[in-house]
Order: C-alpha cells, then structure tokens, then sequence
C-alpha cells in the first residue's frame, strides 16, 4: 500500500516537474518572441547562383552645389522588393563611386526595411544617423532626400518614406528636420 | 456630416466634415452664411463643438436632394473664403469680420489701453496694445505679437561651425537684437521662446506661440553643410509632408483658458497646458511663403550673402504654430568665413536689422 503510494506520488511529482519546466519554458519562449514589426528582411543578401542584377540609381552630394547626384549601381535583382531597397540604402551608405559626398555619418548602418501595403517604406537606421549628423538644415534636408527619393525613384510600389532610428521614431534628425511624419520624394532637389 | 466652428486668432473656422464629396454653393444673407449643398445621400447632421465667438449656430433645411446648412454670425460685416480638403472630406470656411469700427482703429491710445486691460476680447480687434504708449506705424490687422524663436538652446546646441561657435548662442545673439530693434521701434509686444542658453522643445516653442496668440513667429537658425564652401542666407517655411494625412489633423486638440496668458512669461513651461495645434501651419503657408519673400529680399540687401532663396521643408518647429511662421537661416556656421561673420556683432545687428525691415514691409502689406 505505502509503497504503491510512494509509486504514485513519485510519478505525480515527476509529471508535475515536467509540467512546471515545459510551462515556464513556453512562457519564457512566448516572453521572448516579441510581436514582430514586420516581416525582418536578411540584410545580407546572399548572392544567388542566377546573378540577376538590377540597375538603380543612389543619390549623392556634391561640394559644387546644394542638389542630390544620381549615380548608378547594380543590386542583385532576384529578391522581394524589401530586399532591393535595403541593398539600395545599403549602397547608399557605403558612398559614391564617383567621389560625390556621402550624405550620411559613415558609422550609420542599416537596422532593418519594410514597406506597408500602402507602400510606405519604414527604414529603420542605427541611432549613428541622428547622434553623428552634423545637424543643420541643409545636411538635413539632403540627408532625408538622398534616402527619400532614392527609394521612390527605382521602386514604384514605394510611395513615402518614414524614417526611423534605433527601432523608434525620431522628432527631428538634427534638430530641425521633422522625422515625425512620412516624407513624400522632393524631386526638384535631384541635378540633371 | 459634422459640423464645428472654432476661432483663430485673426479669423473664425466653420468647418463640415463628410463621408462623401460634397458638391455646394455659398449664399450671403445678412448675417446668415448659406451653404447649399446637392446630393443624392441622405446624410445625418451632427452638430459638433462650436467654440467661436463669432459663429452663433449651424442649422438646416432639407428638401428633396438639398440640404441647405445655414450659420448664423455675430453680425452681417464679414467676408469668407472657402476650400475643401480630402481625407476625410472637409469643407472649410474662414470667416474674417471687417472693420465697422473705422473711427475706433483710428482712435487714441487712451482707448488701446481700456481694451488691453480687458481679458476677453474678439481675436480680430485692430487694436495694438500697448503699454509703452508708442504708435505703431502699421497697425496690422490682428497682428499684436510677434514670437521670435531662438534656434537650439541648452543641451541641445545646434550645428557647430570649425572653430567651436554653436548655432545656439548666435541664435541668441541675434534673437535679442531683433527684440531690442522691434520693440523701441513698433508697437507690438516680442515674445522669446528662450532668453538664455535654455532646453526648450520644438512643441513648447509652437505652444508658447499660440498662447500668446502670436500674429508672427520667426525662427532664427544658422546653417550647416557637409559641402566645406557652402554658403549664404536662406529663408524657409514650411513643406506638408503627406498632406492628406495632415488635413485630417488639422482639427486640434483645444486646452487654452485666459489664466495660461499670464503664466507664459514666468517661464514656467512645463505647467503651461499645451495647446496642441497639430499642423495648425497649414492653413498659413501663403501667408508664410510672402513672409519668406519678403524676409529674404531683406537679408540679400543688407548683408551681402548669397541669396540662397525661400524655400520649403519640413521643419518641425513650424508645424503647430498658428500664424504666418518662417525659419531664417541666417548663414553657414560649417563655413569658417561665415563663421566669422556670425561671431561678429555688426554682422549680428545687420541680421536682426534686415529681418526688422522684413517685419515692416510685411505688416505694411497686411495693414492695407
């Protein structure tokens, strides 16, 4: 009697500690797994044996004036649209080719992309982008523009453009520019 | 279909938000506004908040595929303009009282003073107040205080030019010579956003001008370039970003009551309640765009810069003010020749003299 007792205490604490280590375990899991913002684009693209490239056009600076540059580059073109935007703004960061002026503190990086149904494009850049501006209105306004309208130019499903850092929204990019709000592309900046 | 009306500080706003498109004609009667307006819906009238002192009440008549929509006013002397704007579909009208008291606009200083002693008084009152008993050349309609709007400020120090100068105390610098400069020779009161090397946000900068329900704000900045030969002044106003979504903000949230008027000089801004006039700019942008014109034809006559032109963007610090609002940037601080230029102090009181002028040329036009 006892020991069957014994018996069935023993597998009932044992069941009982699997129960409590597979709950904690999916409750942590579930803690973990935050609602994710949106479908997370690789930001390495993984060169595909097919090579398909795409030309874009980036937008510059130039020390001559005060108008956004184009140049142009190749992207890999076999990926979803998010993935050619973010190589485009990845581009872009690296800097011109031609030895136009980068418009972007040469720490920034690219954190993550995604576009809405409503074809805002949300890029999302580490907080280098605001902490390492040289703020003022001008690099400002030509900072948000080279980004702007280099994405609506090579992609038509990209209507605006919201500008994030570190994960969140930012009031200002220096302190002038609003970040707040969606930009629409400025074309009258872009030289012929 | 809602209906609202809210006043402003030089006009009075009805305005009818609908579901639809609506197709209407506007009809003058005395003191009555007619809106008639044709369609096939049968739509539900709703009567939201009115807060003006000018529009009374809405109400209407519905016939077959009409409705007419009338608003009564104070009185029969008044002019209107009307637009629409999409998302949601808006129709607004502003209401601008005219003059009927010629003789009183006209009238002494003794006078000025009995209605600036009063709290409460029609927005559109042609009245400078006045405590120094000076007389204003141009009394401007509706225009009784100007906010100018020190760039930057505490922690936050703007651009830096190559030998250490921060925007923020050339802001400064300038701001407090403009006050100076506008206050021994107009009649209207200047209000500063900061008067030292102060935090102030970007919405407390608009808040503290529609508190005061300022008739003019001019921010002051100086410029920054990654380009090492940049140059000039430039004057801005603002760009909408989105604009179909901004029209449907355009409604603000309210919070104003005549105690905040008094706090706002002590400084005290956290206490202040906003009152939040989300994109509140939007409905002033001509006005701001001819307050840039004429701004920047000053500049490039006194200071002998490069006219770099108005142009527009979207500055933050504009949004939510409510009246005509530019950004003047005054040189480049990332250039060492205008660096050096901004340090000095004959350069500064050429700026502050420039936008002065560019004040009186405005307020001239808007008196007439």
């Amino acid at each position: 009697m006892d020991v069957k007792r014994v018996a069935i205490l023993g597998v009932l604490l044992v069941l009982l500690i699997i129960l409590i280590v597979v709950f904690f375990k999916s409750g942590g899991k579930e803690k973990i797994k935050q609602p994710p913002p949106a479908p997370r684009p690789e930001l390495q693209s993984q060169p595909k044996e097919s090579g398909q490239t795409k030309k874009i056009v980036l937008l510059f600076l130039s020390e001559e004036d005060d108008l956004l540059h184009p140049e142009e580059r190749e992207i890999i073109a076999d990926s979803s649209v998010v993935r050619q935007a973010s190589q485009t703004i990845e581009e872009l960061i690296k800097g011109s080719e031609k030895g136009y002026l980068s418009p972007f503190p040469p720490e920034t990086k690219l954190r993550q992309l995604f576009i809405t149904k409503e074809g805002v494009a949300y890029v999302d850049f580490s907080k280098e982008l605001t902490e390492k501006h040289p703020s003022g209105s001008s690099a400002e306004i030509l900072t948000v523009y080279s980004i702007v309208n280099s994405l609506t130019q090579n992609f038509n499903s990209i209507k605006k453009v919201f500008i994030l850092v570190d994960g969140g929204e930012k009031e200002t990019l220096g302190g002038h520019i609003d970040l707040t709000r969606p930009f629409l592309p400025q074309y009258s900046l872009i030289a012929d | 279909m809602k209906l609202s009306a809210k006043d402003y500080p030089d006009f009075s706003r009805a305005i009818f938000t609908s579901s639809f498109p609506l197709s209407y004609t506007l009809e003058k009667s005395s003191s009555f506004l007619l809106v008639h307006l044709e369609t096939k819906f049968r739509f539900r009238i709703q009567r939201d908040a009115i807060e003006s002192d000018f529009i009374k009440s809405f109400g209407w008549i519905k016939r077959n595929d009409s409705y007419t929509i009338t608003i009564e006013t104070k009185h029969s002397n008044f002019k209107f303009d009307h637009f629409v704007q999409n998302n949601p579909y808006q129709l607004v009208i502003d209401f601008r009282q005219l003059e009927e008291k010629k003789i009183e606009s006209q009238s002494s200083l003794e006078e000025a003073k009995v209605t600036d002693g009063k709290k409460k008084e029609t927005p559109s009152q042609p009245v400078v107040s006045n405590p120094q008993g000076r007389q204003s050349p141009p009394a401007a309609k509706g225009i009784k205080t100007i906010v100018i709007d020190p760039g930057h400020g505490g922690l936050e120090a703007g651009a830096k030019g190559k030998f250490g100068t921060m925007e923020k105390e050339i802001t400064l610098a300038i701001s407090l010579k403009l006050k100076g400069i506008v206050e021994r020779n107009l009649a209207f009161r200047v209000v500063l956003t900061r008067d030292k090397d102060l935090d102030v946000s970007l919405e407390n900068r608009a808040a503290l001008a529609n508190n005061n329900r300022a008739g003019l704000f001019i921010s002051i900045h100086t410029n920054s370039s990654y380009r090492k030969n940049a140059q000039g002044s430039e004057t801005f106003f603002l760009s909408l970003n989105a604009t179909d979504e901004e029209a449907r903000k355009l409604a603000y949230l309210e919070n104003s009551s005549p105690e905040f008027e008094g706090q706002i000089e002590k400084g005290s801004e956290d206490e202040i309640k906003m009152i939040l006039w989300d994109m509140a700019q939007s409905a002033y942008i001509k006005q701001s765009s001819q307050l840039a014109e004429i701004l920047q034809k000053e500049l490039n006559l006194l200071l002998g810069t490069m006219n770099r032109g108005i142009k527009q963007a979207p500055f933050k610090v504009l949004t939510g003010v409510a009246c005509p609002a530019v950004l003047v940037e005054v040189a480049f601080i990332s250039n060492p020749e205008e660096e050096k230029d901004l340090l000095n102090e004959a350069f500064q009181n050429d700026v502050a003299q420039a936008i002065y002028r560019g004040l009186v040329s405005y307020i001239k036009l808007y008196s007439q």
